[in-house]
């Protein structure tokens, strides 16, 4: 190596190390899956904050604000906690926000307290996050909050015998004692609860069970991926859809990326969720606009775009009240009651717990203009967590 | 192999303890230069000595006895949940954390080293990922006890020593790990060049000659694997203790095959191997997540395929070469 190379690595090495650093910038660290399996949903927080900052400019009031990404890579608390405490301690965060699974925002809770950051979580749905500190925020959803109105749209249509059929891990769980709350709670009966091992491919015994069970509808609720996509197809092949039993799910299982993968197959399926890319409102318009206009791929978008484009907005009120202090309890004040129409819809935050209510959309999959697409039927509105609140 | 056997073996030893007193020595200075010189990075730090503990666990029963195995997060796993477990329900002192971590480590490596040793070649290797496996499951369903995929938080562990409090800065978790690292340490070169080491050492070389002078290898690596198991057990509840939380990722496959990767990346059959394996791979994992968060992974694999095809058993070898080259060279001069 001659010495001009070794001085262009030295500088290149100087310039990853050191970054930008001015005196007012505020900065807000994002932690979320950008890399791996689930790149695609750390991809959209960054879509989402990055549709914010191109409407609303880089400054917050009188403050600079600059977002700093980690990856969280997979669910590890360990490695999520270790980041959280690099952006807090050399870093110097003021905000921390992402988050994309329920044990990382877990192991990060316990930080906020001693370094008075609040987190806006925008996505890690277990409800009981908002309980592990005061400073938390959080502007995603949770499977209470998407599952009880599928309870109460299965009764509405008629159902009577339901068969839940849940992936064996802690959404899953929560979807199934909200579904199950809900649902014999006004009369229902579940008559079979399978819950599904993660690596499941072949969903035909289950079908079977579902099948003999004698039940009228099935609840379902998968992470999104080529699980749901075997469920599905398992669902038509065994003659289930032909035979008369409706499929009901969270929108986890048809997030608009993988409806091209389900195809036609799909079409008909019912879900109650909180966003559906097709939307019609000209707030959702803008924001899809926004994003195409930075380069981003609308056949990406999920809902944790969403999430974070208001959790961008979360950050900048945040900012804006204690005038770019480190003051996470008035912070957290300004945002309590706050209310806006989201791309989603009118939402609020609930000043008890600190968590996002919304509408929760009855959907189905139908196909218009040769996409298929989320067709929004029936609003439930102004949803809150129903785990933690009673209305 | 059996050269590296001869080359181990402290046929001279001029000053007592004088290899234990280098290792722990240069395992504070490089602490020391950890603490002072990247102050912001202790919590990355403290993480990397608690992988460290399992990547040298596996190197005692992959490095030293040769068994395969792709389950070797099992022990680490259930050390971290024992401590986490015990620290959840009113144990909150760090010793005792650390102890019972150690002890439920030993178990589950008694248990799995009595099951997969049975086996040689493609079975042992099915056997340990089986293992892993079950573990991983039953971390899962046991969901009440565990947390399940939620992970098990709410670990606030005590004071060390009743004084030093675990903080944000974790000032106190990376020194009280770099501790027990260097305890450990010391422990393990002692061990490994034990007559029971060394004769691990035979038995992979070659099992069969091991058999006819008279050696039942049976119960050694079951032994060993105890001895791994506590090792990793260690790591298991330093990290608990360190991050407050404990999740599936403890005893996660991927978690069981980063740090094969670790080991052989370092060499394997070295302890210093092992450590250095660890440093190496997940510093300059840390650097280029951090420097660019969307395609690090692309790199870290370039890092992979070029050590394997310039140092195919491990970066501890070239280094090894040289240093036995000098000695050749003093002892002609």
């Amino acid at each position: 190596m001659n010495r001009r190379s070794q001085s262009i690595l030295a500088l290149a090495i100087l310039g990853l190390m050191t970054g930008t650093a001015s005196a007012d910038t505020i900065k807000v660290g994002v932690i979320g899956t950008m890399s791996g399996p689930y790149a695609l949903f750390g991809k959209n927080f960054k879509m989402g904050i990055d549709a914010w900052v191109a409407e609303h400019g880089t400054k917050a009031g009188k403050h600079d604000v600059e977002f700093i990404y980690r990856d969280e890579e997979s669910p590890n608390p360990a490695k999520s906690k270790a980041l959280a405490q690099e952006l807090l301690v050399k870093d110097k965060v003021q905000y921390l926000a992402g988050v994309y699974f329920t044990p990382n925002a877990m192991a990060i809770a316990p930080l906020l307290e001693e370094s008075k950051t609040p987190l806006i979580v925008m996505n890690a749905a277990t409800s009981s996050i908002v309980e592990k500190s005061p400073y938390i925020v959080r502007t995603s959803f949770t499977m209470w909050q998407n599952t009880v109105p599928a309870a109460k749209t299965a009764l509405k249509n008629g159902a009577k015998k339901v068969a839940i059929a849940v992936s064996d891990y802690g959404p899953g769980v929560d979807a199934e004692a909200a579904f199950k709350k809900t649902f014999e709670g006004e009369g229902g009966a579940v008559v079979e609860a399978v819950r599904i091992p993660l690596a499941t491919t072949d969903f035909s015994p289950i079908m079977q069970r579902i099948k003999d069970s004698g039940a009228d509808t099935i609840f379902t609720f998968l992470p999104s991926g080529p699980p749901t996509l075997g469920f599905v197809k398992a669902y038509i092949d065994n003659g289930l859809k032909a035979g008369g039993v409706k499929l009901m799910s969270t929108g986890d299982v048809v997030t608009e990326p993988d409806l091209p993968n389900i195809g036609d197959a799909g079409i008909g399926i019912l879900s109650t969720y909180h966003y559906s890319v097709s939307h019609d409102s000209k707030e959702n318009a803008a924001f899809l606009a926004t994003i195409k206009k930075g380069g981003g791929n609308l056949d990406e978008v999920t809902m944790t775009s969403v999430a974070a484009y208001d959790g961008a907005r979360l950050i900048y009120k945040m900012i804006e009240a204690t005038d770019g202090k480190r003051d996470a309890a008035k912070a957290v004040d300004a945002v309590k009651d706050m209310k806006w129409v989201s791309p989603r819809g009118p939402v609020s935050i609930d000043p008890t717990t600190r968590h996002i209510r919304q509408n929760v959309y009855l959907r189905s999959v139908e196909k218009v203009d040769g996409k298929l697409i989320n067709k929004e039927s029936q609003t439930f509105a102004d949803q809150p967590d129903w785990a933690l609140s009673a209305k | 192999m059996s050269e590296i056997v001869a080359t181990q073996v402290p046929h001279k030893r001029s000053i007592p303890f004088g290899q234990e007193a280098a290792g722990a020595l240069s395992i504070i200075v490089l602490g020391a230069i950890g603490y002072f010189l990247y102050p912001d990075d202790l919590a990355f730090l403290t993480r990397l000595i608690g992988i460290a503990f399992l990547v040298l666990s596996l190197d005692l029963v992959t490095g030293y006895c040769g068994v395969a195995t792709l389950g070797h997060a099992a022990q680490f796993g259930v050390g971290a949940y024992a401590a986490g477990i015990a620290c959840v329900r009113g144990i909150t002192d760090p010793i005792a954390l650390l102890a019972i971590g150690v002890f439920a480590g030993t178990i589950m490596g008694l248990i799995s080293g009595a099951l997969i040793t049975r086996f040689r070649g493609l079975p042992q290797l099915v056997l340990s990922i089986a293992v892993g496996q079950l573990v991983a499951a039953l971390a899962n369903k046991l969901s009440w006890l565990t947390g399940g995929s939620d992970g098990l938080s709410g670990i606030t562990p005590g004071k060390v020593f009743g004084i030093f409090n675990f903080d944000m800065y974790s000032r106190t978790a990376f020194l009280f790990s770099l501790g027990v690292l260097v305890i450990v340490f010391v422990l393990l070169q002692r061990f490994v060049r034990s007559p029971f080491g060394l004769m691990c050492r035979g038995m992979k070389d070659d099992d069969l000659r091991a058999k006819m002078i008279g050696v039942s290898i049976y119960p050694r690596l079951v032994v060993m694997y105890g001895v791994a198991g506590a090792v990793a057990g260690i790591g298991g509840a330093l990290t608990a203790i360190s991050t407050g939380v404990v999740g599936l990722d403890s005893v996660s496959f991927e978690r069981s095959a980063e740090v094969l990767v670790m080991l052989v990346l370092g060499g394997a059959g070295h302890l210093w191997g092992a450590l250095a394996g660890t440093i190496i791979f997940m510093i300059f994992e840390h650097i280029v997540a951090a420097a660019n968060p969307f395609h690090w992974m692309t790199l870290v694999g370039l890092l992979l395929i070029l050590i394997v095809v310039f140092a195919p058993r491990g970066l501890i070898e070239p280094v090894l070469s040289l240093a036995s080259r000098f000695k050749r060279k003093g002892e002609a001069a």
